[in-house]
């Protein structure tokens, strides 16, 4: 059982961690001077340790160095005793296993940097087979250039070595790389050691100059943890080295091991700023959710525009002129990359309008094709008796494309560019005749198309069915016939909150729910991981969550995913909004 | 002598782990060998008892080890080098003999006063190399001051050694002991002795007034470079107690090919030792009263002991002095600015973040 070390919060598969150490430590973080190693059992038997509360003990071990063949690895992988005070159990991706420790050290580590296919199976098997609140250990391989990687794919602790050997051998190491001291004109850092300057610089100050950059890049990605923007950062940082590219790009191969370690909404805007962002878990989820869960309740032709850079858009000038013309007689959807295609009633929901993109006139082909799937796939579930395509000429290679491969023609009402006044008067003339939607249906459908894309498809049915919503846009609150509130929609997220009500509604409902099984006890507040028994798989950061335990019944939204939950003993699992004893 | 045998000796799980991956391993080599040619011959100096002798050494092909062929030791590629399926004849045996003399003849001015003879296998052991030929071949040598014999310590035996001894030659039995530590011999080498059966071929070749001349490893798989030094100066010492064994033969790993260890290396998880470590080590245990040498086969290559690539022939001259005049003063002439990084790794280097440099 995990009990000196905790998860306090998480952007994808980083973490920030608390190594409960008599004196704490926030990780990622070095750990060099607080690692007691109680020795190697291939050069003689070992007793465990005293230990202490100061140190985390690494128990006796046997390293399996990169390349140990699995069978002798089974042979000799020696017995993990249950320990009291905080220990490490030495494992690598074929033996790790729940063995009850604070933290794990992963063996082999020399052979994985450098190698992104070795390393990401490595990893990701390694975080799948140990207990999710334990820390991860990657011994002997850190550095300014890939801790922030190395972070991002799960690992926790980190240590000096490699940063002082590189030092010694006369190597230069900074976030963007390593150099040879004596290749080096001048020194590109500010650090207490490097501010004497380069002509008495020798290789112990290297060495000195490699952990302090080393450490300031912890404390920079811990940073990025915090404000849930460390991929931001990687997308930059990590095209200093191509095996850390390589290592993120393979990370985003490992879909269902991100998947499940992304919150649903972050307050954290995303920089779409290269072309792997179209691969963050975030932008894929949207669309797939916006093709697969959502579904169009309006009865009005389709009009597609362009994004804007204010968010959310109908907040832009542009789409306000849009909104002029269409008067509710057609259903708005943005084009945008990296989001790919956003009706008018998601506008708000997480990352809808929290991105901000690199805006050129100028789309590659990937971000075409993108947008194109994505469009495509959503005309395909979604029946629109006429399509108007009222975008600039950047845009016509996307919907082109896609009245080609459906088969079908848009209306276009451009001319020279969409907020012209001939553009404008087109537009509304394409709609001339059409009747007008309601607030009501308006703010209705805003409800049920966020219930779908938060719950699953049909929830906008099945949990309001009987619908009447009070107050304004965008702070709805859903009520049923009789006046009793389900849901209030977040509006800086653009999801929905539940009530005790709304919480009932939902898992009496057919929809797939995301259930906690608690112990007898009435949560406030907070549900700790040790008081939960089981919890649905599919619960991530952020999801809606309903308890359910013998003394009580609550709702409330996720700190952890249901994996995390399930198999944590330390953590706050989730906040806890309404509660009821049984 | 000793209970255990090539043959009967299954140690466990994690000798039979190891053995299963050494066949394995092995098995991908398809390269044979002719009967009636030496594996090897050449000819070198070497520190023994009656001082610095030129030796003729000799490599003999006869079949290879049989522990080899069960599975065998982690590091050893020498059973690539014998020959396929068994037993060689005696005739192909003196053949060989006669090959490595002719080779003498023709590069050496004069005959060499010591002969080692090397098999990759127990040169003792009669199914290898059996008492008729034994017995030829110490006839042949007869001439000679010395002779140095490879074996097992369970075919150590002193009716066998008389056989040299009656033909006037100083023996000296050469064993591949690797470490004194049984742990490190049995679990990271795959060797199935024990140090008591080191000791026990010590006493036999005492008895027949002959001498042992022990063989260390330097850097079997799975030790960092810190515990490998403590392994080395440890056995020295133990051998050093051990009465008859006159020297000690450190010898650092390289990679060999068809070997875990070439496994381990190509994955990136096996690192040569050190010349610096081999340094350490002869100036450690200098004091000792016993000869300490070492032959860094492959120094200065990736798959050879080895240092930063400035220093590596700068430092193998020392040791190459070291073993000729047992001064560690020899060492204090090389410095280099790896010395600082090999510090490093000593300090820091564990067996689960092995190598930390290369």
């Amino acid at each position: 059982m995990t009990e000196y070390f905790e998860v306090i919060d998480r952007d994808g598969a980083a973490r920030i961690g608390d190594l409960r150490l008599a004196e704490s430590i926030t990780t990622p973080a070095l750990i060099d001077d607080v690692l007691t190693d109680a020795g190697s059992l291939w050069t003689a038997d070992r007793s465990v340790p005293d230990g202490d509360e100061e140190t985390l003990t690494v128990l006796p071990h046997r390293g399996f160095p990169a390349g140990t063949p699995d069978e002798v690895q089974t042979a000799f992988d020696p017995a993990v005793p249950d320990i009291e005070y905080p220990t490490a159990a030495v494992v690598t991706p074929e033996t790790a296993a729940d063995h009850g420790t604070d933290a794990y050290v992963l063996s082999g580590g020399s052979g994985l940097v450098g190698h992104s296919e070795a390393f990401v199976d490595a990893i990701v098997a390694t975080r799948e087979s140990i207990p999710p609140d334990a820390g991860l250990y990657l011994p002997g391989v850190a550095t300014p250039g890939n801790v922030a990687t190395l972070a991002y794919a799960g690992v926790d602790l980190f240590d000096t070595d490699r940063a002082v050997v590189r030092g010694t051998q006369g190597w230069y190491l900074t976030p963007d790389g390593e150099f040879r001291l004596d290749a080096l004109d001048e020194l590109p850092c500010a650090c207490e050691v490097c501010r004497q300057g380069i002509d008495e610089f020798d290789r112990e100050d290297c060495l000195e100059h490699n952990v302090a950059t080393l450490e300031a890049e912890l404390a920079a990605v811990r940073n990025r943890i915090r404000e849930g923007r460390l991929r931001d950062y990687l997308e930059g940082q990590a095209r200093h080295e191509q095996w850390l590219t390589a290592t993120f790009r393979r990370l985003d191969d490992q879909y269902a091991y991100l998947e499940q370690r992304t919150p649903l909404v972050r307050k954290a805007e995303i920089t779409a700023a290269s072309a792997e962002t179209l691969d963050r878990v975030e932008i894929q989820r949207f669309a797939e959710r916006v093709t697969e869960r959502y579904r169009c309740r309006f009865d009005a032709p389709l009009v597609l525009v362009p994004c804007s850079a204010t968010k959310p858009y109908s907040d832009s000038q542009s789409h306000g002129q849009f909104q002029d013309a269409i008067h509710f007689r057609g259903h708005v959807a943005s084009m945008t990359s990296p989001i790919g295609v956003v009706p008018q009633e998601l506008e708000l929901t997480y990352p809808a309008q929290h991105y901000d993109s690199v805006v050129t006139g100028r789309w590659s082909e990937t971000e075409i094709e993108f947008v194109v799937d994505v469009l495509e796939a959503y005309l395909e579930s979604n029946e629109y008796p006429r399509v108007i395509a009222h975008v600039p000429e950047d845009y016509r290679a996307i919907t082109e494309r896609v009245e080609e491969r459906l088969d079908r023609e848009f209306e276009y009402t451009v001319e020279a560019h969409p907020t012209t006044d001939e553009s404008l008067a087109n537009l509304s003339e394409a709609l001339a005749g059409k009747p007008k939607y309601r607030k009501r249906e308006r703010q209705h459908n805003v409800i049920r198309a966020i219930a779908d894309y938060q719950f699953g498809a049909g929830a906008g049915e099945a949990i309001f069915g009987d619908l009447q919503v009070e107050s304004h846009y965008p702070k709805l609150r859903a009520n049923d016939a009789d006046g009793e509130q389900l849901a209030a929609m977040v509006p800086e997220y653009g999801v929905l909150s539940l009530t005790l009500a709304g919480a009932r509604r939902w898992i009496e409902s057919d929809v797939p729910t995301k259930r906690v099984e608690i112990g007898g006890f009435v949560p406030h507040g907070s549900v700790l991981a040790p008081g939960i028994l089981d919890a649905d798989e599919s619960i991530r950061v952020g999801d809606e969550v309903v308890f359910e335990g013998p003394d009580a019944f609550a709702v409330g939204r996720a700190n952890m995913s249901g994996p995390e939950m399930a198999r944590s003993s330390r953590g706050i699992a989730s906040e806890v909004r309404h509660v009821t004893e049984k | 002598m000793s209970q255990p045998s090539p043959e009967v000796y299954e140690r466990g799980k994690g000798m039979d782990a190891h053995n299963q991956v050494m066949r394995e391993i092995r098995s991908r080599n398809d390269a044979s060998y002719e009967p009636d040619e030496p594996t090897r011959v050449w000819i070198d100096r070497d520190n023994t008892p009656d001082g610095v002798l030129d030796s003729l050494t000799i490599v003999l092909n006869t079949g290879g080890c049989r522990w080899a062929r069960a599975g065998g030791c982690t590091m050893c590629g020498y059973v690539a080098e014998s020959v396929d399926g068994g037993t060689v004849a005696h005739e192909d045996l003196l053949a060989q003999i006669d090959t490595a003399l002719d080779q003498e003849r023709e590069t050496h001015d004069g005959t060499c006063r010591q002969v080692k003879i090397y098999t990759s296998g127990s040169f003792l052991d009669e199914r290898e190399v059996p008492a008729e030929s034994r017995q030829a071949i110490a006839e042949r040598f007869g001439d000679r001051d010395r002779i140095v014999v490879e074996s097992l310590p369970d075919f150590v035996d002193r009716e066998k050694i008389a056989d040299f001894r009656e033909q006037g030659l100083e023996t000296d039995v050469a064993i591949g002991l690797e470490t004194a530590t049984d742990q490190v011999r049995h679990d990271c080498v795959n060797k199935y002795f024990d140090f008591a059966d080191f000791e026990d071929a010590c006493a036999e070749a005492v008895a027949a007034e002959a001498g042992v001349k022990a063989y260390l490893l330097m850097k079997p798989p799975f030790l960092s470079e810190s515990e490998t030094i403590e392994d080395m100066i440890s056995s020295v010492e133990r051998c050093g107690a051990v009465e008859g064994c006159h020297t000690v033969s450190m010898n650092p790993t390289n990679v060999q090919r068809y070997t875990m260890v070439e496994q381990l290396y190509f994955d990136g998880g096996y690192r040569p030792p050190w010349l610096w470590s081999v340094v350490e080590v002869l100036r450690e245990t200098a004091e000792e009263d016993v000869t300490v040498v070492s032959d860094p086969v492959g120094h200065g290559s990736d798959r050879g002991p080895h240092n930063c690539g400035e220093c590596d022939d700068r430092v193998q001259t020392a040791i190459k002095d070291f073993n000729l005049r047992q001064d560690s003063s020899v060492f204090t002439q090389v410095e280099c600015e790896c010395e600082r990084t090999w510090d490093t790794v000593c300090d820091r280097e564990k067996s689960y973040s092995l190598p930390l440099a290369q």
